[in-house]
């Protein structure tokens, strides 16, 4: 059986993502055991999915990547993060590679301009990452309002979703 | 196809049928997840990770429109022959640009489509642009058919939907049967009216000698047997034959057909009635059809390039029609049979309409030979010692019926697939041979 060089590449790339996210926190948190079981079930979620056991546990995977830095975070209990919207780009970039060597099971590749495309919005997300974060950094005093000015963004953010979900279907 | 409408751009439509890719719900996911876990914890760092994810989905949801494409779909002609190439132009048009177009070609049977030139692999097109995709397709196997069927498929800028359309252009392509050189053909015994090539036993101008008579006046000199003259003591004169034509009538039965992977019995009929009206129309003669089943068709013999086109449509339109109705002669327009007509019948001789219509024109003094084409190639003879029984006598019951034919004067001729219908032609006319001097 010859195996697609775009498919094993881009599986490889995913796999070695993840893991590198997964083992991120773990270096920065004073207790990493408790972060081995969602860090390596999430690699080995992302493995069995990008080699096609079980593509749809990819975003499974991603998601207890994620809950790993989340319990990180909580663990360390530290000032804002300055490398979230890295490890954002590199979440981001696993995904990719990982749906790319999905797409690539059934015989589509990605062109170059989605890639670019691709590229151009995760790095303004990030540069927004950024800017969050500086917001964040920001020596306001806390309270209700902010609190309730976030939970507001928040709820306005999955609005503007799912307005644009309902439009797209419309469409 | 349900669901289908006319496009207005021309040919049948399915409409775009949108299709997300899992990311999208993922990415969505993950997103409100980051969301509401900053909201939790009170941190920043879970949109700050989510951002640039829910930026992608964003992004690709206001961007999420069907395409406008006018698509024009051309055959480089409408008809072909078995074996040779065409090309099917399909020019795309873009009323908004589609990052990626992939346009594929669904084909008929009997049609294949080559591998694609570099230039048809997918592509992006820019708002008003025009691409033009080439595809040459081969003709396989004779037969009318519509062609036109495309697929077209679109994503996305981010690659989160696929499009997907299929439209149907119906353009009509016919294939005729490959040409077939017959070398022999069965000669008719009786000839017609017109000038022609077979040699007729009449006597008259012609090049082909018959007899000599005595001198009359009016006679040619060039006529004049100089050696038989002087040998009987009086002016003799050449006599020749007449070349008249004929007319042939070739009997296809469409009322059974048996299949197998590698054709069937009607489509070697079809070939074969192909090569016989190919080959008596050059030779001058009147050629006529008619194709005997559930749906009758006819076409009254005539000759030339025209009337070869003629039976290659019909012929091509062939098909078995299941119907249980009984049919017989009659239901055959007069002007179809003409008097003296040389009547080939193509047939598996299995339905016992077409044996009684053949018998019927043996009875009306039809001259008519039949080539049965062969049903043992496609049968098997069954593994089980009953099947092989059961086979053995189906065999012999159609000897028997063959037999009956050839005791009337009727040459039958089984035609196996794979041997060329000459073989069987000929065979024929030994047949016919052998009965004259027993008549004798």
């Amino acid at each position: 059986m010859r195996l697609d060089p775009l498919r094993l590449g881009s599986a490889l790339g995913a796999v070695a993502l993840a893991l590198a996210l997964a083992l991120w926190p773990m270096l920065r948190a004073p207790e990493p055991r408790q972060l081995v079981v969602p860090g390596a079930v999430g690699t080995a979620l992302v493995t069995l999915a990008v080699a096609g056991l079980w593509p749809r546990a990819l975003a499974w995977g991603l998601g207890l990547v994620g809950v790993e830095y989340l319990l990180s975070l909580v663990l360390v209990a530290a000032p804002p993060d300055l490398t979230a919207p890295l490890f954002g780009l590199a979440w981001l970039l696993a995904a990719e590679l990982g749906w790319v060597a999905l797409e690539a099971r059934v015989g589509e590749r990605p062109w170059a301009a989605r890639l670019l495309a691709t590229a151009a919005v995760a790095v303004a997300g990030t540069v927004c990452g950024w800017g969050l974060l500086l917001v964040a950094l920001l020596p306001l005093a806390g309270g209700p309002w902010l609190t309730a000015l976030g939970v507001a963004a928040a709820i306005v953010t999955a609005g503007v979703l799912l307005i644009l979900a309902r439009a797209s279907r419309a469409a | 196809m349900p669901g289908e409408r006319a496009h207005p751009a021309g040919g049948l439509s399915t409409g775009w049928r949108t299709r997300a890719w899992g990311r999208l719900p993922a990415y969505l996911a993950l997103g409100g997840g980051g969301l509401l876990a900053a909201v939790l914890l009170g941190r920043p760092e879970p949109v700050v990770v989510v951002a640039p994810m829910l930026l992608v989905a964003a992004l690709g949801l206001a961007r999420a429109r069907p395409p406008e494409l006018e698509v024009l779909v051309r055959l480089e002609r409408e008809r072909a022959v078995e074996g040779e190439e065409i090309e099917l132009v399909v020019q795309v048009s873009a009323h908004r640009a589609v990052p990626r177009l992939e346009v594929e070609l669904g084909l008929p049977p009997g049609l294949r489509a080559l591998a694609a030139e570099p230039g048809a692999r997918p592509t992006g097109l820019a708002a008003g642009a025009t691409r033009t995709f080439r595809r040459r397709i081969l003709c396989e196997r004779w037969g009318g058919s519509l062609v036109g069927q495309l697929r077209l498929r679109t994503r996305d800028p981010l690659g989160l939907f696929t499009y997907e359309e299929e439209r149907r252009h119906q353009l009509p392509l016919r294939v005729y049967p490959s040409p077939q050189t017959l070398r022999r053909l069965l000669r008719p015994a009786q000839t017609q009216v017109f000038a022609g090539n077979q040699v007729a036993r009449l006597k008259g101008d012609g090049i082909e000698f018959a007899d000599i008579r005595p001198f009359l006046p009016g006679d040619r000199v060039r006529r004049i047997n100089w050696r038989a003259s002087a040998r009987r003591g009086q002016l003799q004169v050449n006599q020749m034959h007449l070349e008249r034509n004929a007319d042939v009538v070739l009997f296809l039965d469409t009322f059974s057909d048996l299949a197998d992977a590698s054709g069937s019995s009607l489509e070697l009929a079809v070939r074969g009635a192909a090569a016989l009206a190919d080959a008596y129309l050059r030779t001058r003669d009147r050629v006529g059809l008619v194709s005997f089943g559930g749906t009758l068709r006819w076409l009254t013999p005539q000759m030339g390039e025209r009337q070869l086109y003629r039976l290659a449509d019909a012929l091509i339109d062939s098909e078995v029609v299941v119907s249980y109705a009984w049919k017989a002669l009659e239901v055959i327009p007069r002007r179809t049979l003409p008097p003296k007509a040389l009547v080939v019948a193509l047939s598996p001789l299995l339905d016992e309409r077409s044996l009684g219509a053949l018998w019927d024109l043996r009875a009306r003094g039809y001259e008519l030979a039949v080539l049965e084409v062969s049903p043992f190639d496609f049968v098997p003879p069954g593994s089980r010692p009953a099947e092989r029984l059961a086979y053995r006598l189906w065999r012999m019951e159609r000897e028997q019926m063959r037999a009956r034919f050839w005791a009337a004067g009727v040459p039958v001729v089984l035609w196996p697939r794979g041997e060329p219908i000459e073989a069987a032609l000929m065979a024929a006319a030994e047949f016919r041979r052998q009965t004259r001097v027993a008549a004798r």
